[in-house]
C-alpha cells in the first residue's frame, strides 16, 4: 500500500531562506496535486539561531502537520540535533557532514554536501533550492512544475536557482536512488492557493468590507498588519501602526465610531493593554474587532511559539459587565470566515468582538481557494442614514438590545459616545433606574449574539461512544488523528467556534455522551472551566499541553486509541 | 452675532461657579460659529477630568473617552473621515500624563486635530493631586511633603518634536487672547495644541506660586 501522507522538514540558522524555500516547496507540492499544511518554528531573533519549516502533504486533505518526519534536511551541520525525537527508523536525514561521525541511531543518515555544491555554483544562498531539487527527486515530483515555480519565485536570480535545483536533483539521482519514496500521484487541487491564517484573516477582513486596521507589532499577530499594509492602496484601506496597543485599540474605536469597519490585532500582552478599550466599546456600544493571536505567556513568555492560554482572558476582558462576543478559528478557512464574520457581528451587535487565534493557526499555511476572489455576506447593522431632531442613539425601545446608530457627518444624528453611563442621547447619568435600564438594554445583546454567532460543529455521529470537545487550533490535529484511528466511528468531535456567549445547544449536545474528552493547548484547561461555569459539565478526560508546541496528530492518536 | 446656542446641549454645566473652563466653553463655541462649522461635521473628544466634563454641555458629535485616550480616538476619526472637524478637550492630567505618548505621536503625524488643554497644574476632578505640570516642591494631596518632579512644558516639548505644528500657550484668564488663539488653532491646517493656563479655584491655592 502506498503511504498517503508524507512529512518533510528543512532546518537551519535564520537567514538561509528556510521559510521562503519551504513555502516554495509547499507551492510546488500543491501544484503537483497535493494538499499541504505547514508548520514553522523559529526563535525570537533575526540572524542565526535555529529555524525549522515543516510540510505535511497528502493526496487527501492534510489537516495538520505530523510529528514524525519522512525526510529531513539540515542546511548546516548540527541542525538535526533538536529533531531526533521526530525521526523514525525510516526517516531520511540529509546532513552536510560525515554520517559516520554522527551519533545518530535512528533513521537513514545521508550525506548531502550542500556547502560544496553551492560553492561550485558560486553562491552560499542556494542550499535551500538544492534541497528542493533533492526533495523533488526523492518524492518523485515533476521537474517541470518545480522549475516553473522556482523561476517565478526567484525571478531576479532564476538561472542560478534553476541550476541549483538541477544540481540537487542530479545529485539525488546519482546517490539516493534506492531511497526514493513511493508517493501516490496527486490530482489537481481545487484549492490551489497557499495562505497562512493571518493572511486569511486579512482577506476575510477585506472581503467583509473592513477598511480600518490599526496594530502595534507583536508576534504572532504581526502577519496581518504586514499583509493589510500591502493591500492599502488596492482596497482603499487605512492601515496604521500607532505608538502602542492602547492607542491601536482606542484609535480603532474612534475609527469605528466615525463609520469604519474596523479591527485591531495583537497577542496576549498587547491585548492586556487593550482591555480598557474593550470595556469602552461595551458601554459606548462601538462595534469593533480585536484579533487576538495568542502565544504562550505569562508576560513576554515564548514569543514565537503557540498556546491557547488567552481564552478566559478574552472572555473576561474589560472591567465591568457588558456583552461581548468571542469566536475562535480552528483553521485557515475559518480564519478567513471570521475575518469577515467578526466585522458583521460587530456591526450588528454594536459591541466588541474578539477573535482568538494563535500562532499555530495564524502562522501556519495550507492550501485553499483564491481568497482574493472569495465573496462573503456584508452586514452593516442598524445604521441610520438620516435622523430627525431628538435622535436617540441609545434608544431603550429595542428587543435585540441594539439601538440605531448614526455616523458623524449625518445631520441631526449628533450624539455623545460616552464612557460614562448615559441616557438615550448619550449624556451622562447617575440615575438609578436609568442606569439599570441601560445595563439591561445592553445585556439583551447576549441573546441576540447567541442567535448570530457561529454555531458549533459536530463531526461524526451523535450515537458515537465518545465525544471529543475542543476549540480553535486543535481542530486540524484532532481531525488528522481521527483519520488515523482504526475505530474512527467510535468518536464524535465537537468543534466550538463561539466561546462567548455560550450557546445552550452545547449542553444538549454534550448530555448525549457518557464519555467526553476535552483537548486544549493550554495548561489549566480553560474551556472546561468555562463550560463548568455554564452547565453541569464533567468530562471524563482532559488532555492539555502547554510547552509552546502544538499537539501533533500522533500524540492525540496515542491518547485516544 | 454668532448663534452659540446652536452647539449647546440642554444640560446645565456642572463646573464650579467661576471656573475658567466656562471661558474655554464660550471660546470654542464662538470659534465654531465664526468658522461656520455645522455641528454634524464636528466631532469633539473629551478626556476624563473637569475640562472633559464639557462633553454633556455641547450637542455635536462627541466621544467622552477613556482617561488619556481622547487623542487616540480623535486620530481614528480624522483618518476615517478627513471631512470632519475633530477636536480634543482635556486637562494636564489626561493629555500630558496618562496620554502623553499619544500627544507626541499626534504631533509627529501632524494630523489635523485640535487639542485644547485646560492646564490647571493639578488633578482637580479627583480633588487635587499632583499633575505633570505641577511646580516642583508643591504640596498636594498625593505629595504632602512636596512634589519631587520637574514639571513638563508641553509647548516646548511639542515644538521640539515637530516645529511644523501649531503649539501655543495662552493665559486662560484673558478671554480675548483665548478666543483669538482657539480660532487660530481651528484655522490652522494641521495639528494644533493650545495649552490654556488656568488656576483651579477649588484646589489651586495649595500650589506654590
Amino acid at each position: 500500500m502506498l503511504s498517503k501522507t508524507f512529512t518533510l522538514k528543512i532546518a537551519g540558522p535564520a537567514g538561509l531562506g528556510i521559510k521562503s524555500g519551504g513555502q516554495l516547496l509547499s507551492k510546488i507540492l500543491i501544484e503537483s496535486g497535493y494538499s499541504v499544511t505547514d508548520y514553522n518554528e523559529y526563535p525570537s531573533l533575526v540572524r542565526g539561531g535555529h529555524n525549522a519549516y515543516q510540510i505535511t502533504f497528502s493526496n487527501t486533505k492534510a489537516f495538520a502537520p505530523h510529528y514524525n518526519v519522512d525526510a529531513f534536511f539540515a542546511m548546516t551541520p548540527g541542525h538535526w540535533k533538536t529533531h531526533v525525537s521526530e525521526f523514525t527508523k525510516n526517516t531520511l536525514i540529509f546532513v552536510d557532514e560525515d554520517p559516520k561521525t554522527l551519533n545518530l541511531k535512528k533513521g537513514k543518515v545521508l550525506n548531502l554536501p550542500l556547502k560544496e555544491l553551492s560553492t561550485k555554483l558560486g553562491s552560499n544562498l542556494v542550499a535551500n533550492t538544492i534541497s528542493i531539487g533533492v526533495a523533488a527527486y526523492i518524492f518523485n515530483l515533476d521537474l517541470k512544475i518545480v522549475k516553473k515555480l522556482v523561476a517565478a519565485t526567484y525571478a531576479k536570480a532564476s538561472d542560478l536557482n534553476l541550476t541549483a535545483v538541477e544540481t540537487g536533483y542530479e545529485f539525488a539521482k546519482d546517490n539516493f536512488s534506492k531511497y526514493r519514496f513511493k508517493v501516490a500521484k496527486g490530482k489537481k487541487q481545487k484549492s490551489p492557493e497557499l495562505y497562512d491564517g493571518n493572511e486569511a484573516f486579512g482577506w476575510g477582513f477585506i472581503q467583509g468590507g473592513g477598511n480600518f486596521y490599526a496594530a502595534y507589532p507583536m508576534t504572532p499577530a504581526t502577519g496581518t498588519l504586514h499583509f493589510l499594509a500591502t493591500k492599502q492602496k488596492e482596497y482603499k484601506l487605512t492601515v496604521v501602526h500607532p505608538e502602542d496597543e492602547i492607542s491601536a485599540a482606542n484609535m480603532t474605536a474612534g475609527a469605528a465610531f466615525a463609520g469604519a469597519r474596523a479591527a485591531t490585532g495583537t497577542s496576549g500582552g498587547g491585548f492586556a493593554l487593550m482591555n480598557e478599550a474593550v470595556s469602552l466599546c461595551g458601554v459606548t456600544e462601538i462595534g469593533m474587532v480585536y484579533y487576538l493571536v495568542s502565544r504562550p505567556g505569562p508576560a513576554t513568555g515564548l514569543p514565537t511559539w503557540t498556546a491557547q492560554g488567552d481564552l478566559l482572558h478574552a472572555i473576561y476582558s474589560g472591567h465591568g459587565e457588558f456583552p461581548k462576543v468571542v469566536i475562535a478559528p480552528g483553521d485557515l478557512d475559518e480564519s478567513f470566515e471570521m475575518g469577515a464574520e467578526s466585522l458583521n457581528l460587530a456591526a450588528e451587535l454594536q459591541t466588541p468582538v474578539i477573535v482568538v487565534s494563535d500562532k499555530f493557526v495564524g502562522e501556519s499555511s495550507s492550501n485553499t481557494k483564491d481568497l482574493s476572489k472569495a465573496k462573503v455576506k456584508v452586514k452593516l447593522g442598524n445604521i441610520v442614514d438620516k435622523a430627525d431632531a431628538g435622535f436617540k442613539r441609545y434608544s431603550l425601545k429595542t428587543k435585540t438590545g441594539v439601538s440605531p446608530v448614526s455616523i458623524p457627518g449625518t445631520p441631526n444624528g449628533e450624539f455623545l459616545s460616552n464612557s460614562y453611563e448615559h441616557d438615550e442621547f448619550g449624556f451622562s447619568t447617575e440615575d438609578a433606574n436609568l442606569s439599570q435600564e441601560m445595563f439591561d438594554k445592553r445585556a439583551k445583546k447576549i441573546q441576540t449574539a447567541i442567535k448570530l454567532a457561529p454555531k458549533p460543529i459536530l463531526y461524526g455521529s451523535d450515537k458515537a461512544k465518545k465525544l471529543i470537545i475542543s476549540w480553535g487550533s486543535t481542530k486540524g490535529v484532532i481531525l488528522e488523528a481521527l483519520k488515523m484511528m482504526e475505530n474512527e466511528e467510535d468518536f464524535a468531535y465537537l468543534h466550538i467556534k463561539t466561546l462567548w456567549p455560550i450557546n445552550p445547544e452545547l449542553e444538549t449536545i454534550t448530555k448525549a455522551f457518557k464519555e467526553i474528552i476535552v483537548i486544549e493547548n493550554n495548561g489549566f484547561s480553560q474551556l472546561v472551566t468555562l463550560l463548568k461555569s455554564q452547565f453541569n459539565f464533567n468530562p471524563t478526560e482532559i488532555i492539555t499541553k502547554n510547552n509552546g508546541r502544538p499537539f501533533f496528530p500522533e500524540e492525540i492518536y496515542a491518547k485516544l486509541k | 452675532m454668532p448663534n452659540l446656542n446652536n452647539y449647546r446641549s440642554t444640560v446645565t454645566p456642572t463646573w464650579c461657579p467661576g471656573c475658567y473652563n466656562y471661558m474655554v466653553f464660550a471660546g470654542l463655541q464662538a470659534a465654531f460659529s465664526a468658522l461656520n462649522i455645522p455641528k454634524h461635521k464636528l466631532v469633539i473628544n473629551y478626556d476624563i477630568g473637569c475640562a472633559g466634563n464639557m462633553a454633556d454641555f455641547l450637542n455635536t458629535y462627541g466621544a467622552h473617552t477613556l482617561h488619556g485616550r481622547s487623542i487616540c480616538m480623535a486620530m481614528g476619526e480624522k483618518l476615517v473621515n478627513p471631512d470632519l472637524t475633530v477636536c480634543v478637550i482635556g486637562g494636564d492630567g489626561g493629555i500630558y500624563g496618562e496620554g502623553l505618548n499619544h500627544l507626541i505621536a499626534a504631533a509627529r503625524a501632524n494630523t489635523d486635530i485640535k487639542v485644547f488643554v485646560s492646564n490647571n497644574y493639578l488633578y482637580s476632578l479627583t480633588t487635587g493631586q499632583t499633575s505633570p505640570t505641577t511646580p516642583k516642591g508643591s504640596k498636594t494631596k498625593s505629595t504632602p511633603n512636596g512634589n519631587l518632579n520637574e514639571p513638563i512644558d508641553a509647548i516646548k516639548l511639542i515644538e521640539n518634536i515637530n516645529p511644523h505644528v501649531f503649539a501655543k500657550r495662552v493665559d486662560g484668564r484673558n478671554p480675548l487672547e483665548l478666543n483669538k488663539s482657539i480660532k487660530e488653532a481651528m484655522e490652522f491646517k494641521g495639528f494644533a495644541l493650545i495649552d490654556i493656563a488656568q488656576e483651579c479655584i477649588a484646589f489651586g491655592k495649595q500650589l506654590k506660586s
